[in-house]
């Protein structure tokens, strides 16, 4: 399969708020209640299309438990976007997330795109986190902010398409490199790039981005 | 110069003691002195030193020299110099070539080092931090010791690099770099820092090491390529070998298809160096990684497909066939391609259709099989034939059919011309070499795994024996080889050849009752199996013992009772009776106790060390597995209790059928609700269909209705006008009045043709009058001087006469073709009217009638017009005839104006005479007088003709009246 771009990413956060849920949604649309501990990093992949190009995302998904913190922090240099998570019943791990944040600032490429996630929007009588709050976090850092749940699968593909959309933004507008893989781009294999092509476009998807926070 | 001194001096006298001083004088200097300069020389004095005085450097300097990495950063070649200290220190590599015998020790002298150097965890930060450096004296020494490092302590040291920040991608970036020697020499470090560590074999993957790693051994010429390429493969081994994660996303990132240009390695193969032959290997193992049967199934599978979708499969086959390939890279191949067809029923379908070139083309499989029972080929290969084959049918239900088809007497080709899987597995089965044996029964046996049809089917196989004895059945055969065991002469392990047969018959029997009685069928079989089990014998024979205890428990564990002699029941009893209960069971446990069942269980791969530890197969130990204890339960059951269980049994089974036929009840209910449902759904459409048709048709009746009405009023009018004007000949509507009509205007044209022929009768005679009167100018001459001017007159009088009459005849002729036009414009009317009619006709069966009643009269009509059209014709003839007339008398007119002009010349001669013959005039102006009468009244009908012209006229107003009219009718 061709792609005209493939995007590096990473989904990091508290252990537990249900990173490998989300991703496990994403790529195989299903869910496992069951809490099976990631040890390190697991990867996962899928193709989705923005604006009519096909873009291929590679996804790792990295261990919670600050043991491995040491480990996750070797993946933040060669993504391009970041999936911040954390679970709204449960208000320490949205405390950590300046942290997380920090880790994040401190060793990725400066134009990494970090989408906040509160996941679990199913779980609405035991919200510890308000959804403002979120909101408040993702405005003040500059973050994309939406609410998920991984288990009905409510806004989880937004996420992941929205965070390429912006991805995408930001390479018409020329802030990323894209020949440079430690960006977490790659362009596909026999592919011309076009940086001017449409740039109004994406602008209006960027908009979109910050708009959409669905159905949660 | 004094340490120098020192060195020299040190060698000839008791290196130990002067050594240790002067290395202690470096030390203090590298230390102590303020100077950069001073430092590095001491710290290169030392590197001189560190190989040969490797304990000594090592314990004085090794303090001072992290010091001086630590403060001497921004001079690049004192770090240099102590980067290469430390490394001479740390490493084994040098050493072992100056002490072989020593070697031990100074491994012990490495690991040592390297423990004191990574205590302080900081000092591989360090090192890593050094690495960034680009200068090439600080950056390849440092690659050196951090490989060395990782070689003695690979654990601990990649453990400090994988917490500290960043550090396994900085290792990562040395890929990148241009200078070949730091690249190659990172491969080499990574290989290290890989080695089973998962969370940085990920890391390095993640950083794109796949990518990197395939372009390096692209750009070096993939299998042609030199010991890089090696390297580069078994670091992609590291990163790829039990790491699900990394294979996942090695096959997502598409870089199976970058596997297949290695092995385009071409026919020719002119050189097959030993390079290429360790790359090719190391690529071999590669693919195997990735579809290992031990990887996770569904990893496996999606590897499996990708490889065929990229025609990796089909290069790998193209190898397998490909002639002059080294025997152990065409062993790997097989063994490659076994493993990317096993339980891929895509792939397995695919490499059944391979054919060998060879003339004419065997299947591939065919070609392998004759490897397999050949004792010339190697054992290795004979293995990877058998694992080939095993893969092949592994899953694979359609393959088996067609392996044990090959058997069957109605398959078997009777010509011999080619041979079979099943022959060359028969061949082999009986011959006299145990390998092949084995080989040939345990690929038997897969043919059969978990599939009870073949079991079934291979029952029917007949073997023809010797010359008049009759056929023998597979089954039988074996038993008869088994039991005479040893009588045979044989090369190899003879218990070889009884454990392949005893391990066939076990596969087969297993679950199937009818082989169990088919078995059993033969009487000398139940005495054999229990003279087996039941003797005491060596050590050698345990293993047989058990797989005939085996053999025994399945027949009575799969025995249906069929046969009277050899009920489950009785061949208990023969068991407690001849051999024990107790003894039996210790017997089956021979095999699963047994040193090489452990081994064989482990891996589907039939992999023996030799041939002696050929024994079992690995889908047998499964069965063993299953087997065991169930027979172990059989056996000590009671036969009440057997008897009980098998009356649950019954009436499990009895409920069972009842439930499955009511299911199959509601099943065919089901379907038959279905069926029903469609039929009311599709004559539902139908329905709908027919009365959408119904209420057009209704429609269309009215419209016909309407149009028959129409019709009627039509004709009816159509018959009044015809009686007005047609004396009640019946016609149709438009057409009679028309046709009347062009009647009357041919009639008046006619008419008028008439007159002009009169007309021009008159002219002609006058002209003839005219001639008479000039051609006698002699008698006349005195006259013709009036009669000159009057003959101009009349010929001027003549000639407008005749424009007119030309420019009538063209206003006629125009007229004609219009009424032609006209006329064609009435037919094809007609013809319409004609096609029209039937159209309603067809519905109304009234209207049929009259449309034939109105074709005849239109064909009647037609008739007429072609009449008229021919009348037309031949006035349109006579008019050009009249017309040729008056171009003659107007030649004659031009003929009489010459002989006019002549005349007045003659006048004028004549005026002379006429002054001479004016006495004559008097005499005859009484004749001229008269003869001046007679001209006038020649004059008369001249203006009659006058009066003719504007009767024309009238005509043609006449005319344009009646075009009005047929307008109006057309109009109706």
């Amino acid at each position: 399969m061709t792609y005209a771009y493939l995007f590096k990413y990473i989904i990091i956060g508290d252990t537990g708020v249900g990173k490998s849920c989300l991703l496990l949604q994403f790529t195989d649309k299903r869910f496992q209640p069951v809490h099976d501990l990631t040890i390190g990093v697991e990867f996962g992949a899928r193709m989705v299309n923005i604006d009519g190009k096909q873009i291929k995302l590679q996804i790792w998904d990295t261990a919670g438990q600050e043991s491995f913190r040491s480990i996750t922090r070797s993946y933040y240099r060669g993504a391009a976007g970041a999936l911040l998570v954390y679970d709204i019943t449960r208000r320490e791990t949205f405390n950590h997330l300046t942290s997380w944040l920090e880790d994040a600032r401190q060793h990725s490429s400066s134009n990494m795109v970090i989408m906040l996630i509160g996941n679990k929007s199913d779980l609405e009588s035991r919200r510890d986190v308000k959804r403002e709050e979120g909101e408040a976090f993702a405005r003040e850092h500059g973050l994309i902010f939406m609410e998920t749940s991984a288990k009905t699968a409510c806004n989880v593909e937004e996420a992941f398409i929205n965070t390429a959309k912006e991805i995408y933004r930001k390479i018409q507008q020329g802030l990323f490199d894209v020949h440079n893989e430690a960006n977490g781009i790659k362009i596909g294999p026999q592919q011309c790039i076009s940086t001017s092509v449409g740039p109004s476009a994406s602008q209006r998807n960027s908009r979109d981005v910050g708009s959409n926070s669905g159905c949660c | 110069m004094n340490f120098l001194r020192g060195v020299m001096g040190g060698q000839s006298a008791g290196p130990q003691h002067t050594e240790a001083e002067t290395i202690q004088k470096l030390c203090d200097r590298v230390a102590s002195s303020t100077l950069l300069d001073d430092r590095r020389n001491a710290v290169r004095a030392l590197k001189s030193l560190s190989k040969k005085y490797r304990l000594e450097v090592g314990i004085q300097a090794m303090e001072h020299l992290i010091h001086v990495l630590q403060t001497d950063r921004a001079d690049s070649e004192i770090i240099g110099y102590a980067l290469d200290t430390l490394y001479n220190i740390i490493s084994n590599d040098e050493e072992e070539e100056v002490e072989e015998n020593s070697t031990r020790q100074s491994e012990d002298l490495g690991s040592q080092f390297t423990e004191i150097f990574i205590k302080q965890q900081e000092n591989v930060t360090l090192l890593l931090s050094l690495l960034e450096e680009f200068d090439f004296h600080v950056r390849w020494p440092g690659v050196k010791l951090l490989t060395s490092l990782l070689k003695q302590l690979g654990p601990q040291v990649q453990q400090i690099i994988l917490v500290s920040p960043m550090g396994v991608s900085r290792l990562m970036d040395l890929l990148a770099d241009s200078r070949e020697v730091i690249r190659n020499d990172g491969v080499l470090l990574l290989q290290a820092l890989t080695r089973s560590n998962g969370a940085i074999q990920k890391i390095v993957a993640f950083e794109n090491a796949f990518e990197r790693l395939l372009d390096i051994i692209t750009e070096e010429g993939n299998s042609d390529g030199g010991i890089v390429v090696e390297d580069c493969l078994i670091l992609l081994q590291n990163l790829l070998k039990n790491n699900n994660s990394n294979q996942n996303f090695f096959k997502e990132g598409s870089y199976i298809q970058r596997m297949k240009p290695w092995f385009e390695v071409g026919d020719e193969n002119s050189g097959w160096s030993a390079q290429k032959v360790t790359n090719l290997h190391l690529m071999l193992q590669l693919v195997r990684v990735l579809v290992s049967p031990t990887n996770p199934p569904g990893a496996t599978s999606s590897c499996q497909k990708a490889m065929f979708q990229c025609g990796l499969l089909q290069q790998l086959c193209t190898i397998l066939m490909a002639t002059g390939v080294p025997a152990d890279i065409l062993t790997e191949t097989i063994n490659t391609v076994s493993e990317v067809i096993r339980g891929c029923q895509v792939n397995q379908d695919y490499f059944a259709s391979v054919n060998a070139p060879s003339n004419p083309p065997r299947p591939a499989i065919v070609v392998l099989l004759m490897s397999m029972v050949n004792e010339r080929q190697p054992f290795v290969l004979r293995c990877a034939v058998l694992y080939c084959f095993q893969c092949f049918l592994y899953k694979n239900q359609k393959g088996q059919g067609e392996i044990v088809s090959t058997l069957l007497p109605s398959t078997i080709d009777a010509t011999g011309n080619s041979v079979s899987a099943g022959q060359l597995l028969c061949g082999g089965l009986f011959s006299t070499d145990s390998l092949s044996n084995w080989c040939a029964a345990v690929a038997l046996a897969h043919a059969l795994q978990e599939n009870a049809t073949q079991k079934e089917q291979l029952l029917r196989v007949q073997l023809a024996t010797s010359i008049g004895n009759p056929p023998v059945s597979l089954l039988q055969q074996c038993t008869n080889i088994l039991s005479q065991g040893d009588k045979i002469n044989r090369r190899g392990s003879k218990i070889q050849t009884r454990v392949g047969l005893l391990m066939l018959l076990c596969t087969w029997l297993s679950n199937c009752p009818i082989a169990v009685t088919h078995f059993l069928h033969n009487s000398a079989n139940v005495p054999f199996l229990t003279g087996q089990i039941a003797e005491n014998l060596g050590e050698e024979e345990q293993l047989v013992q058990g797989l005939c205890a085996l053999l025994l428990g399945i027949s009575i564990y799969f025995n249906d009772n069929s046969l009277e002699s050899y009920m489950k029941e009785k061949l208990k009893q023969l068991i407690e009776k001849r051999i024990g209960k107790e003894n039996f069971i210790e017997k089956l446990g021979f095999i699963s106790k047994h040193e090489l069942y452990s081994r064989a269980s482990q891996k589907p791969q039939p992999n023996f060390p030799s041939p002696e530890y050929m024994i079992f197969d690995h889908e047998f130990t499964k069965l063993v597995k299953e087997l065991e204890g169930v027979i172990t339960k059989a056996i000590y059951k009671s036969s009440e209790e057997d008897k009980k269980e098998e009356e649950v049994k019954k009436t499990l089974e009895q409920h069972d059928s009842i439930v499955t036929h009511y299911k199959n009840m509601i099943r065919e209910q089901d379907l038959q609700l279905d069926e029903l449902k469609q039929q009311i759904s599709t004559l539902k459409c139908q329905n709908e269909q027919l009365q959408t048709a119904v209420t057009q048709q209704v429609s269309q009746i009215q419209q016909h209705k309407d149009q028959y009405n129409l019709l009627k009023v039509q004709l009816g009018k159509d018959n009044q006008h015809q009686a007005s004007y047609n004396d009640g000949a019946q016609m149709n509507g438009i057409q009679p009045e028309e046709i009347g009509r062009l009647r009357e205007e041919i009639e008046e044209l006619k008419s008028n043709q008439e007159l002009l022929q009169s007309q021009l009768a008159e002219k002609d005679s006058l002209i003839e009058n005219l001639k008479s009167i000039q051609t006698s100018p002699g008698a006349n001459e005195q006259s013709s001087v009036t009669a000159s001017d009057r003959d101009s007159e009349q010929i001027a009088e003549l000639k407008q006469e005749l424009a007119t009459l030309k420019s009538e005849l063209n206003s006629q002729s125009l007229e004609i073709t219009k009424l032609q036009t006209e006329k064609q414009e009435l037919l094809q009317k007609t013809e319409a009217f004609v096609k029209s009619v039937p159209v309603p006709g067809e519905s109304e069966a009234g209207i049929a009638a009259k449309t034939t009643d109105v074709e005849g009269r239109l064909s009647a009509l037609l008739q007429e017009t072609k009449e008229l059209k021919n009348e037309i014709k031949a006035l349109s003839e006579e008019r050009t005839a009249i017309k040729e007339q008056l171009d003659s008398s107007n030649s004659t007119i031009a003929i009489l104006q010459n002989e006019r002009n002549k005349l007045e010349v003659d006048i004028t001669d004549s005026k002379k005479e006429q002054d001479d013959l004016l006495v004559l005039l008097a005499d005859q102006d009484q004749k001229i007088f008269s003869l001046k009468n007679k001209l006038k009244e020649l004059g008369h009908p001249v203006e009659e003709e006058d009066e003719l012209e504007s009767g024309d006229q009238d005509d043609e107003d006449e005319e344009n009246e009646d075009d009005s009219k047929d307008q109006g009718h057309i109009q109706l």
